[in-house]
């Protein structure tokens, strides 16, 4: 049962999207992130959906996929559009109690919706269309310039794609150490958060102790094949770009510029 | 000259308490020397507690002699300058396959070694794409480990230490999480490597039938070599065995009951074959 759980949302199909280099994705939705930002207008709204659609029909993940995304976010939405709604200043609409809706609150809400689904429906074609393992490698690269502060780059991407290896390990761990103890008499399931709690104990005292173990076994395995930070590293499957993505960043920087354009002249 | 020399190796675990002082010391190794030529195929056998993984680890530098010397390919381990080279020249695959694995992709996986060694990407790929072939993996190649049955696993790690091209591999109970055809995947692996590239093999195992092939077998108990020999001149010795708290193929014990109850048969048989031919030429 647990060791079903899936880690990130990679969508394995081929698609432009999918060959894009990861950077080039990260940049364009960072540019997709800022532009949402600086929208206040239906136009730029427009544009900024045309962009999505665009987005989506290139990385060929059908839509159900994406959508699933936003569910996890209804009630984030929900809370902040009837925030919006009701608290927003301006000519009333109706008004219960204390509390009244306006026509700014309206367009108020409308623009924050639309920009927190397409906020989310932007960054889930990132990680639909990356596998995890490439999405650090992007970081590492695009975040490199951060070493050069002292920020242990290379070795937080290192730690990012071992946790990805081991969390369905530990996961799977937990589910045996569960069942060792349930057979043992030990419940999971009942009582109050208190006693819930507690006995979670047995649970995570044998579990921790395994993550420890494995933790070094792994490090003198690392070492015993010449690990020794990224210094003098080479790899494998370098990122390179490729016309796709110098493409896709003129297209990004069009896309910006565009935006705000539009944004100073409306 | 051997490949791998250890001369009068002592190695003592020392316990600290929390101020930093010696609490308490542990000696796990007391004077072992050992000569393996290069090439051979070298199985340690010994008793739980023996010294056979402190001995394992002290070959490519994870751990320090605290007395005695390591050689491998002349070059001492305990040489900072040369502990890349020993670790590049003297590979090691562990017991537990999940926590060597460090790659999320099995090619990503036997990549690691060479990237860490700075070797250039082209190069990378013929040594994975050699290395995956030599041990049969590379129908896997784009899979996730977490898929893999452990003996599959255990041959990646292999292949892992192959594409860093090692002269030889310390190998610590590579088959003891394995089931049986796992372990028979794993040992015939091994087989091939030493024999087609001519790796040199330093096995460390529990289990009897996968020593019985092999050029040289050494028991160690209580941290000393206690046993040398041709697997042969070894199985010959079956009570000395069983002081060691070791096993012997049930052939060989077999052979040795006949043997005692006044059967006139040669010390020393470790496959049913021979047994089988023994007996035949008695009987008839
Ligand atoms: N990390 C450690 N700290 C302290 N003592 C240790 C440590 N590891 C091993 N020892 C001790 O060193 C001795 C040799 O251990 P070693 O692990 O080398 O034996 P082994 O032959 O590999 O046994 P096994 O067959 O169980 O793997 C044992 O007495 C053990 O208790
Ligand atoms: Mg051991």
């Amino acid at each position: 049962m647990l060791r079903d759980i899936t880690l990130g949302q990679y969508y394995p199909i081929d698609s432009v999207m999918h060959r894009m280099d990861p950077r080039t994705k990260l940049f364009g939705t960072m540019v997709y992130i800022v532009s949402l930002f600086i929208a206040d207008s239906l136009l730029v709204y427009v544009a900024a959906a045309l962009f999505l659609v665009a987005a989506i029909r290139m990385s060929k993940v059908p839509v159900k996929f994406m959508v699933r995304g936003l569910k996890s976010i209804v009630v984030l939405l929900l809370i902040s559009v009837s925030f919006n709604l009701f608290l927003t200043p301006g000519t009333p609409i109706f008004k219960i109690g204390f509390l009244q809706m306006t026509w700014e609150g309206v367009e108020f809400a409308g623009f924050m919706a639309v920009r927190l689904i397409f906020l989310v429906l932007g960054s889930t074609i990132l990680t639909l269309t990356t596998t995890p393992n490439h999405l650090t490698d992007g970081l590492e690269k695009s975040l490199g310039f951060l070493g050069k502060v002292g920020v242990p780059v290379h070795e937080v991407s290192m730690m990012m794609s071992i946790a990805l290896r081991f969390i369905p390990i530990l996961i799977e761990e937990t589910d045996k150490i569960m069942k060792a103890q349930m057979a043992r008499g030990a419940d999971f399931e009942s009582g109050n958060l208190i006693q819930k709690a507690k006995a979670m104990v047995p649970l995570l005292v044998p579990l921790f102790i395994s993550a420890f173990r494995r933790a070094t076994d792994l490090a003198m395995a690392m070492e015993a094949r010449c690990y020794r930070g990224g210094d003098g590293r080479t790899k494998m499957k370098p990122l390179r770009y490729e016309t796709r993505d110098r493409v896709a960043y003129l297209v990004c920087f069009l896309y910006l510029t565009v935006m705000i354009g539009l944004k100073i002249i409306l | 000259m051997g490949i791998i020399r250890a001369v009068n190796l002592i190695f003592d675990y020392i316990r600290h308490d929390e101020e930093n002082n010696k609490e308490e010391t542990n000696r796990a190794l007391s004077g072992v020397s050992l000569d393996i030529e290069e090439g051979s195929f070298v199985a340690i056998l010994g008793h739980n507690g023996s010294g056979k993984s402190t001995f394992a680890k002290l070959m490519n530098g994870i751990l320090m002699p605290s007395d005695g010397t390591v050689y491998i390919a002349d070059m001492k381990t305990n040489d900072e300058e040369h502990l890349w080279d020993v670790r590049k020249t003297a590979g090691m695959v562990f017991q537990n396959p999940d926590n060597q694995i460090i790659g999320n992709v099995v090619e990503e996986d036997v990549g690691f070694g060479p990237e860490n060694m700075g070797v250039p990407t082209e190069e990378i790929w013929e040594r994975v794409d050699r290395s995956l072939e030599a041990v049969g993996m590379t129908a896997y190649r784009l899979q996730s480990p977490n898929k893999l049955s452990g003996g599959q696993k255990q041959r990646v790690a292999i292949a892992g230490v192959m594409a860093m091209k090692p002269r030889c591999i310390v190998l610590d109970e590579p088959t003891a999480m394995l089931d049986p055809n796992g372990r028979a995947e794993v040992i015939k692996t091994i087989h091939e490597l030493n024999k087609q590239e001519g790796i040199t093999v330093l096995l460390i195992t529990h289990y009897m039938e996968e020593v019985i092939d092999a050029d040289r077998v050494v028991v160690m108990d209580g941290g000393q070599v206690v046993m040398d020999g041709t697997p042969k001149e070894v199985f010959s010795r079956v009570n000395e065995l069983k002081k060691y708290r070791l096993d012997v193929p049930q052939v060989t014990e077999l052979a040795d009951e006949l043997k005692q109850a006044g059967m006139d048969l040669p010390d020393g048989i470790l496959t049913i074959e021979e047994l089988v031919d023994e007996l035949a030429a008695k009987l008839s």
